[in-house]
């Protein structure tokens, strides 16, 4: 199934992109797509536990199970206002 | 820019993401309150020209503008949920604010103040939990 990636804020310069893809087998958790992209991206690695992760226009956990099409959404805690 | 509005039935929300400066004057002449509500409490939220112990010019404000939409949408329902607030409005700025401008407004509607008061510091504290805005410093 495929996978749209956004990053935001900072997340766009330490990846050098704002938008990427990734192909992943059925049943993959967000958790799991997290960890694959820790590892394209290493300079995200100290953000880890920090980084916040959506799909569509909602929070998610790591054990949310992905579908094909779904837009995830990673970003760094949030400072409105 | 986004503008969402919603009062056909139930609390009024008014949600407006902007890049262009908050006319202040002109969010409190649309200010609408029913007979029997008391209270009207106002935020404004500004540009200071500390951020982590340097100056700056300007903070310059970044969105995931559909998710924001949506996720103020569950907080405005929450309010909703546990105030007797008859309107929610709020304007933020996107894009380059410089250092004295008005970032945020706010305001909230109630029969009485304790209750707007409430739903105003807490739909601010949740915004800098939940709502999707990032800023990056701008240097003198």
């Amino acid at each position: 199934m495929q996978i749209t990636i956004q990053f935001f804020s900072y997340l766009k310069e330490l990846t050098g992109c704002a938008q990427s893809s990734e192909t992943l087998a059925a049943g993959a958790t967000l958790g799991a797509l997290h960890d694959r992209l820790l590892e394209q991206f290493p300079r995200l690695a100290p953000m880890r536990k920090s980084i916040l992760l959506a799909v569509g226009v909602d929070y998610q956990s790591r054990d949310y199970v992905l579908q094909d099409g779904d837009e995830v959404s990673l970003f760094p805690p949030v400072q409105g206002g | 820019m986004i503008q969402l509005r919603n009062s056909a039935c139930g609390m009024k929300r008014e949600l407006i993401l902007t890049d262009q400066p908050i006319d202040e004057s002109a969010f409190l002449r649309q200010r609408t309150m029913s007979a029997n509500m008391g209270a009207a409490v106002y935020f404004l939220g500004a540009v200071r020209n500390q951020e982590q112990g340097t100056t700056i010019s300007a903070i310059e404000y970044e969105a995931f503008e559909k998710m924001v939409a949506h996720q103020f949408g569950l907080l405005f329902a929450e309010i909703e949920r546990r105030w007797p607030v008859e309107s929610v409005r709020l304007t933020h700025r996107l894009g380059v604010v410089k250092v004295n401008e008005v970032s945020l407004v706010v305001e909230v509607i109630a029969p009485h103040r304790a209750e707007a008061f409430a739903a105003c510091q807490w739909l601010i504290d949740e915004m800098k939990r939940v709502i999707p805005i990032w800023k990056k410093a701008l240097a003198t």
